[in-house]
């Protein structure tokens, strides 16, 4: 399952979860859309390991800002509330996997 | 202008399609310039009954071929796709195409510019998708780079969120209808070559051959015309996240009118393979239409 964030609880999801991966997109940006598919597979796969969810950057310009940034896909990876890894740019699972380090 | 089918793309796969479509009676156009072809200026000595052979020759050859047969080359670029049969077609020249079917023979393009700086800022101010990073420029400088319709349309695009817009064209192929929108809209542009982005932790400034520098928070890079990828979600069909375009047998997409061949939908990049295709490509088209009629 992929969670929804926004403003309000962004944070908490973060706190909550020891491993966490968010795909930053918006409705309009086409490699975002092609993402989309491989990170719903993600959480599938990834389920009990690591926590993934979307947010959207267009309606959450606040949290963009904060984690500056400027292109869009980018995923954030936290580990244990801080963020380890900034991923930018469309890429398969499998670059997504071994960049998540999971063997 | 209504015709029956309009393929996207004039390298081999796309002037294979044309061949075959025209010849089974159906109305065809084909966008895209020749000289964009992957093939364009390259030696063949791998396809099948061909000694070496300079690209552009066999290119030409065969589009006369696909024009003696009824096909109209029309020169100009895909900006805008939408609807779902009949297709409507936004061209860089202004014009409008409307077709029952469509063939995305786009081929791969390149997409880097290959500078200093260009890799190491991806993601700090550098983007190759202003459409979808636009809004995080809001107030700030932009400058856009590249030569053809993509280039002019996000510059003309830029210039309603950045606070100042730069379009670097140093070899300009977008058409003037679209120059001119993105100068009207306020764009500045400069005619040299980009040869480095830099900064520090992120882009500060890109450098032209001819010495000028610009000021920037963002370089967009935006080479070529819009691309496959874009095109393919503008009809409803989902490309691979390499922009391939999956295609069967048929050289079917999976949304109806829909066809796709050569380059565009993977491995092998070889001229054999997209005449293949592109054979298949422009008889299913052209089945497809016979059979709405």
């Amino acid at each position: 399952m992929v969670t929804e964030l926004n403003e309000s609880n962004f944070d908490s999801f973060v706190e909550s979860n020891s491993f966490v991966l968010i795909d930053c997109w918006a409705p309009w940006c086409g490699p975002c859309r092609r993402m989309g598919p491989v990170i719903e597979e993600l959480a599938s796969d990834l389920a009990g390991k690591v926590a993934v969810a979307k947010l959207n950057t267009d309606e959450n310009q606040g949290i963009a800002i904060r984690f500056q940034i400027n292109a869009i896909p980018t995923l954030l990876v936290f580990k244990d509330k801080v963020l380890v890894d900034t991923l930018v740019g469309l890429r398969p699972k499998e670059d997504i996997i071994s960049a998540l380090g999971i063997q | 202008m209504d015709i029956d089918i309009l393929v996207i793309g004039s390298g081999p796969a796309g002037v294979q399609a044309a061949i075959h479509a025209s010849r089974k009676k159906a109305a065809v156009a084909v966008a895209g310039k020749p000289s964009s072809s992957a093939m364009y200026g390259t030696g063949i000595e791998n396809y099948f009954g061909t000694g070496p052979r300079r690209g552009e020759d066999i290119l030409s050859e065969g589009i006369r071929q696909a024009e003696a047969a009824g096909a109209v080359f029309l020169g100009s670029n895909v900006i805008s796709a939408s609807g779902t049969g009949p297709f409507v077609f936004g061209m860089d020249d202004g014009s409008e195409i409307r077709a029952l079917s469509v063939i995305i023979a786009t081929g791969i393009s390149r997409r880097k510019l290959g500078i200093p700086g260009e890799k190491e800022f991806f993601g700090k101010g550098v983007s190759y998708c202003a459409v979808c990073d636009c809004n995080f420029y809001k107030g700030k400088r932009a400058v856009v780079v590249g030569n053809d319709s993509e280039a002019a349309v996000s510059a003309a695009l830029m210039t309603s969120y950045a606070a100042e817009t730069h379009w670097v064209t140093w070899n300009t192929e977008a058409s003037d209808h679209l120059v001119r929108r993105a100068r009207d809209a306020g764009a500045v542009m400069h005619g040299s070559k980009p040869v480095a982005i830099e900064g520090a932790g992120k882009t500060e400034s890109i450098v032209l051959e001819d010495g000028t520098r610009i000021i920037t928070d963002g370089v967009f890079i935006e080479l070529g015309a819009r691309s496959s990828a874009d095109i393919a979600m503008d009809l409803g069909v989902m490309p691979q996240t390499d922009d391939s375009i999956k295609v069967d047998g048929n050289c079917f997409t999976g949304v109806a009118g829909v066809f796709a061949c050569g380059d565009v939908t993977g491995k092998p990049w070889q001229v054999a393979k997209a005449v293949g295709q592109g054979c298949t490509a422009g008889m299913s088209a052209a089945d497809y239409v016979r059979g709405l009629k």
